[in-house]
């Protein structure tokens, strides 16, 4: 601007033959060429080519002996978590830098401590640590960087900037929710005890019945006051502790997307799977998981620690993408579960016409399927983006649906959004 | 059991939302709700477009960023443009005078001179008013306004020869050094006062966090002495250019004394076609710099010493 003024003034100096307004413009021109040559911005050269072309060492000789380096205090954090950045910017150069230094960051991150801008003079062969903390209050996986360093001159006339492409990729898994208990168990059990019981005798924890003693019954399990009581032996029989195949299926599709970005179905789907998946896995459960969206993505059941935190993966991943049906979801699973195993769907219900049947061939097969549906209605309805007659129309369908697919037999819980995970849970078995 | 002092609500555990065991009546809450085909306006993403000013500008001419108070960094500057300011006004009131310009013109055809003069003042007072209330509310509209001025009361037909008419100054050295002066000082004014509103924003991004300085008072000083030294240079390269009519006949009476005695004596030379002529030269050699690249290969040569 300060250029186009001098040399407009310079012009009009000339046709009015105007020696202030030429001066005037000859020291704006001085002024200006002086803090180009200052920030070495010869912005054209000689053989006509812009900076930009020019080879990286080239182009910018004052930022090219510049080096960054990052290091991030974790690199899995769950939603709501903190991450500590530690930035190393260093100058090999023998001259003082005035530097604005900027790192990149994903829209979505809140700087809690510190701050990812930073103006400062580096020292001669110098170098700086720069340290910020982020919140990460949505689920996904991340990078940070690259890191934006900035010359210019002492009248911000002119600037140079460089890119050093320093990343690093972190992963925020979906919060979970402490859950005491999840009513969901199989209906048949495996060879290998667990920690939930099932109605049989067995090897177990929990009392079941007593019955009169049989050789080779073990010492410990006689009940010696039955005994007296009775006046013959008699032993305590428990019950059967055993371990289910939970499945828990996603709907990522893109409606599930549908309503604010911190308050929708798939975010509140996600943590309610984290949730499930960390409660069924600490009572030695095997937990599979299937997303499906543009495409069916699955996670074969396993039991353990490093279970959790492969579903946890996939959950963080988890986008918003296309419209499979839940049919095709069912009919490709089906062959792969074990008979019996509980099932929980975690879907908005929504621009999917296959729903009844895909539910009811599970019945059919007599899969124990809890759905619950964080409904898109009360998000855009919480939002204000839904008027009165449309909301009313639209809950009376999805209240129509939800009776038919309980008629089915499955337990269904039309998810509010404010409504605590273990509420819904308890909700859709009836409790 | 709600804990005394502590509100019974879980919203402080889930980002604010109260989490509850029950949902809420939403028949209720869509009886509430009016029914209306308006779009809500949280739907409507915000979109600034460009003015067609801003486009030409290639962005906005004024920041509309809040200031938090000045602080003494920007106190600083805001007393040193203050000082600036009034010096050029004086010195415009000096080396720009009433003849020649429109208003003057036009009341010399109504026949009341004393109204151009009139004008005349009135035109730098509101450049001078415009200018403090800029500086001190740090507005730049009124700075730009106050720039606005300052330009406009200098333009006028003049006679290509320097005139003052307010102060009976006869001497080209020290008109020329009074010219420089004024052009110096309307520069320096105009990044002075630039430079409150650029620190101002600085200083609220301090103040907010978003930018954290390390060692401000070195970022400072080294903006101070720029603005020592810059000034100097540009007021050398000036005087080089307006003394354009010494330089030339001294390099050419080299050669031959009559053909310098002629250049001399040259109304042109003298004249405002006189500087543009130096400027031209001046340039010249500072294009040849730039075109040689010289700057950055001396860039170089300091990074690699």
């Amino acid at each position: 601007m300060f250029g186009s003024l001098a040399i407009a003034l310079y012009m009009l100096g000339l046709t009015l033959r105007n020696q202030q307004l030429v001066t005037v413009a000859v020291v704006l021109l001085s002024f200006l060429t002086w803090a180009a040559l200052k920030a070495g911005h010869a912005d054209v050269a000689s053989s006509g080519r812009r900076l930009e072309e020019k080879t990286d060492e080239e182009a910018g000789v004052s930022l090219s002996n510049l080096s960054a380096m990052r290091k991030l205090s974790a690199a899995r954090v769950f939603e709501d978590g903190e991450v500590e950045v530690t930035l190393r910017v260093q100058n090999h150069s023998p001259l003082s830098k005035v530097l604005e230094v900027r790192d990149s960051l994903p829209e979505v991150m809140r700087i809690k401590k510190g701050a990812n801008y930073i103006l400062m003079e580096l020292g001669p062969r110098r170098e700086t640590m720069i340290e910020y903390t982020i919140e990460c209050p949505l689920r996904g996986f991340y990078t940070i960087g690259p890191v934006a360093v900035r010359i210019q001159d002492t009248f911000g006339f002119f600037h140079r900037e460089k890119e050093l492409h320093v990343y690093d990729d972190f992963l925020v898994f979906p919060k979970t929710e402490d859950l005491k208990d999840a009513f969901v168990k199989s209906k048949v059990p495996k060879i290998f005890t667990g920690a939930v019981n099932i109605r049989q005798p067995g090897p177990g924890s929990e009392f079941y019945n007593l019955r009169e003693y049989v050789p080779g019954d073990p010492m410990k399990s006689i009940n010696w006051a039955a005994y007296a009581r009775m006046g013959k032996v008699m032993v305590n029989e428990r019950e059967r502790d055993a371990v289910s195949d939970i499945i828990i299926i996603i709907d990522s599709r893109a409606v599930s997307e549908t309503g604010p970005v911190s308050r929708n179905s798939l975010v509140y789907g996600t943590r309610a799977a984290a949730s499930l998946a960390q409660f069924f896995l600490s009572r030695r459960d095997s937990v599979g998981l299937v997303v499906y969206g543009d495409e069916i993505v699955s996670v074969d059941r396993d039991t353990g620690k490093k279970q959790l935190y492969v579903l946890l993966t996939k959950l963080a991943g988890a986008m918003a993408r296309g419209n499979t049906p839940l049919q095709v979801v069912t009919n490709r699973i089906l062959p792969h579960i074990n008979k019996g195993s509980p099932i929980i769907v975690l879907s908005c219900l929504e621009d999917d016409s296959t729903i009844v049947n895909a539910i009811r061939d599970l019945r059919a097969r007599d899969f124990d399927v809890t759905i619950l549906t964080p409904s898109s209605l009360e998000f855009e309805f919480d939002a204000r983006r839904l008027d009165r007659t449309g909301y009313e129309v639209l809950k009376t369908e999805r209240d129509i649906l939800i009776s038919e697919l309980r008629g089915l037999g499955a337990f269904v819980m039309d998810w509010e959004p404010d409504m605590l995970l273990s509420t819904a849970l308890a909700g859709a078995r009836g409790f | 059991m709600a804990i005394p002092g502590q509100s019974s609500d879980t919203a402080h555990l889930n980002e604010g939302k109260t989490m509850r065991a029950a949902p809420r009546s939403r028949k209720k809450l869509a009886g509430q709700m009016k029914s209306s085909k308006e779009i809500p306006k949280d739907a409507i993403p915000e979109v600034h477009i460009p003015t067609f000013v801003e486009s030409m500008f290639g962005g906005p001419l004024v920041p509309r960023m809040r200031f938090l108070p000045a602080d003494k960094m920007v106190q600083t500057l805001q007393m040193l443009s203050g000082v600036v300011m009034i010096l050029l006004g004086v010195l415009t009131y000096v080396v720009t005078p009433v003849s020649g310009t429109l208003w003057f013109t036009f009341s010399e055809m109504i026949g009341v001179e004393v109204l151009g003069i009139v004008l005349h003042l009135t035109i730098v007072l509101a450049a001078l008013g415009c200018g403090f209330w800029g500086i001190f509310q740090r507005d730049a509209r009124f700075l730009l306004a106050s720039y606005v001025l300052f330009i406009l009361v200098s333009l006028r037909f003049a006679s290509s020869k320097v005139t003052f008419q307010w102060l009976p100054i006869e001497g080209e050295f020290i008109e020329k050094v009074l010219l420089i002066m004024y052009a110096v000082f309307l520069v320096m004014y105009m990044e002075l006062t630039n430079s409150v509103i650029r620190f101002s924003m600085l200083d609220t991004s301090i103040r907010t966090g978003e930018v954290y300085v390390m060692n401000v008072k070195k970022v400072l000083n080294r903006y101070h002495i720029s603005l020592v030294i810059t000034p100097v240079i540009a007021a050398a390269v000036a005087f080089l250019t307006l003394m354009i009519n010494i330089v030339i006949p001294a390099v050419v009476g080299l050669f031959s004394e009559i053909a310098a005695t002629r250049l001399r004596e040259s109304v042109e030379l003298t004249s405002v076609y006189g500087v543009a002529l130096g400027t031209m030269i001046v340039f010249l050699v500072v294009a040849a710099v730039f075109g040689a690249n010289l700057p950055a290969r001396i860039q170089k040569f300091r990074e690699s010493a």
